[in-house]
């Protein structure tokens, strides 16, 4: 096995409450809003 | 009355012109050189690249918006610059080819008081022998290519239904190719579709790059503060790789693609083949062929473009060690060092070096990322060089120039693979500043609380807002100007 397959196959992989938290519509809709602050926040602070 | 001529309709350029005719009084002229009839939201050629948007959905034509917002629309491709003029114009002038079909082949010249290079990429398929959609790989850099990449995709997707297995290759074409981000998205664009047409368990998806680590995306990695650690984005990509069961091999330069099958060089030195039945590989990218001459016609191309073809602008160009590169490297105004009426944005200004530390094989290959200056901070630069302009042009020639250094801008990258409000993911990166500034941010180059990584629908929510967003920006709708870059 090359490096990069023996790394990939090290990598921590999600659990089940992580899967169903990146679908739950409800707990998304708090990470589409703050993602988005995020942006804006980044857009105002950097762009002059 | 002044001239600002912009050399390019793509993201910075069409932002450049937009801004531009609203800043500046109906006295003043704004012309567009391109040779494209059509506006493209290019992060959204993913999409039509797996059958889930189609080219007019991605596209629209600029001439009626032009002649809404009394923009000049030349359809041409832009040759020459003479800062200069020549012997019988004092002004500068910019040579073009008609690509217009009524006029198509015919020569002129478009003289100018301001001059922005926004020429985007000339897709250097020519670099890697056999590579391009119109030799033995596919590409999804133009809407066409999209499509082409498609109708290849629903063949494997037969050949998979029939049973046969099926080796599909997803990555850059060569070992100083950019947009790896772009490469990425796709890839798990099409491990989705293939998981949604039920044709996965066949297929073997292997992405091929010439990152030295997964998650380096051409801006030397980046480092997230996330549940209370620090983490790399290499982790956090290999994560994703391996939950949805995707190959890779990196540090590779592609050095032939022959039919079905591409050889490869890796950065150890070792060379290698594999054998494809499908393979999207992104080009490695040089500035357009413009040349540049002086009043007496003396050919000074090679003092205004990098030996890459893209435009010299304010950014310190000596050739120094990967230890010594700094933030402060990287240009502030765009603006052409010996013609201050000059500037060079988005993908055409020539970068200092690179983000990603440079590499060779032993053998002399070059086998790292071309650093990335696509999309956002295109956007931004094509706003702030249109103020400087407008400031020039309204306040007189004194007037300060604006600053969008990549040292001191973040920037978004979501990479969503499939459509509609449900079923879609996504995983979407923030990173501030692009340009790692270790005086700001002795650990890791990046302020970590503002770069970030997650995964989910809600990231996919907003990469479909963007798409609507910006082709609204993009038409100069009500409003268009309060929408961010």
């Amino acid at each position: 096995m090359d490096e990069v397959t023996q790394s990939i196959a090290q990598a921590p992989l999600p659990t089940p409450k992580t899967l169903r938290s990146r679908t739950s519509v409800p707990y998304q809709l708090m990470r589409f809003v703050a993602f988005n602050f995020k942006m804006l926040k980044m857009v105002r602070k950097g762009h002059h | 009355m002044a001239r600002v001529v912009i050399l390019g309709a793509g993201i910075s350029g069409h932002t450049a012109a937009l801004h531009l005719r609203r800043q500046l009084k109906g006295e003043h002229q704004v012309t567009v050189v391109s040779p494209n009839a059509n506006w493209n939201w290019i992060p959204s050629n993913i999409w039509v690249g797996v059958g889930k948007m189609t080219t007019k959905q991605v596209t629209f034509p600029l001439a009626p918006i032009y002649k809404r917002k009394g923009i000049e629309h030349v359809q041409a491709k832009a040759v020459a610059i003479r800062p200069e003029g020549d012997a019988n114009c004092p002004k500068g002038l910019v040579d073009i080819v008609y690509t217009d079909p009524s006029r198509a082949g015919s020569t002129a010249q478009v003289d100018y008081d301001y001059l922005i290079v926004a020429t985007g990429p000339k897709l250097n398929f020519a670099a890697t022998p056999g590579l391009g959609p119109d030799a033995n790989s596919l590409s999804v850099c133009t809407p066409g290519h999209a499509e082409q990449a498609s109708a290849a995709l629903d063949a494997v997707v037969d050949a998979l239904r029939e049973g046969r297995r099926q080796t599909l290759v997803i990555g850059v074409g060569h070992g100083t190719c950019t947009c790896e981000g772009a490469a990425f998205e796709y890839t798990f664009n099409v491990d989705h579709e293939l998981r949604e047409r039920g044709v996965r368990d066949l297929a073997d998806v292997i992405y091929l790059s010439n990152e030295y680590d997964l998650g380096d995306f051409g801006v030397g990695g980046m480092t997230f503060a996330q549940n209370g650690f620090e983490t790399s984005s290499k982790l956090w990509t290999e994560s994703l790789f391996r939950e949805r069961g995707v190959r890779a091999i990196l540090r590779a330069h592609v050095e032939r693609v022959d039919e079905g099958v591409l050889h490869y060089e890796l950065l150890d030195g070792t060379k290698d083949r594999l054998a494809f039945d499908f393979a999207m590989l992104l080009p490695p990218f040089r500035g357009a062929d413009v040349q540049a001459f002086d009043r007496d016609g003396t050919e000074i191309t090679a003092e205004l473009f990098a030996p890459s073809g893209f435009l010299k602008v304010d950014a310190d160009y000596d050739q120094k060690p990967f230890e010594e590169w700094a933030a402060e490297d990287w240009p502030k105004t765009y603006q052409c060092p010996r013609y201050s009426n000059v500037f060079g944005v988005g993908i055409a200004f020539a970068p200092p070096h690179a983000i990603s530390q440079p590499r060779k094989s032993p053998n002399g290959t070059v086998i790292s990322p071309a650093p990335p200056r696509t999309g956002m901070p295109s956007g931004v630069m094509g706003r702030v060089v249109a103020r400087s302009i407008a400031d020039r042009i309204n306040k007189g020639a004194s007037a300060e120039l604006g600053t969008a250094s990549m040292a001191a801008m973040g920037a978004a990258c979501i990479a969503s693979a499939g459509m509609g409000m449900r079923k879609g993911t996504a995983a979407a990166m923030t990173m501030y500043p692009i340009v790692p500034d270790l005086t700001r941010f002795p650990r890791s180059g990046r302020d970590v609380y503002e770069t970030s990584g997650e995964i989910g629908l809600g990231a996919h929510w907003t990469k479909l807002m963007l798409h609507y967003l910006f082709l609204y920006k993009a038409k100069a709708r009500l409003g268009w100007h309060l929408i961010p870059e």
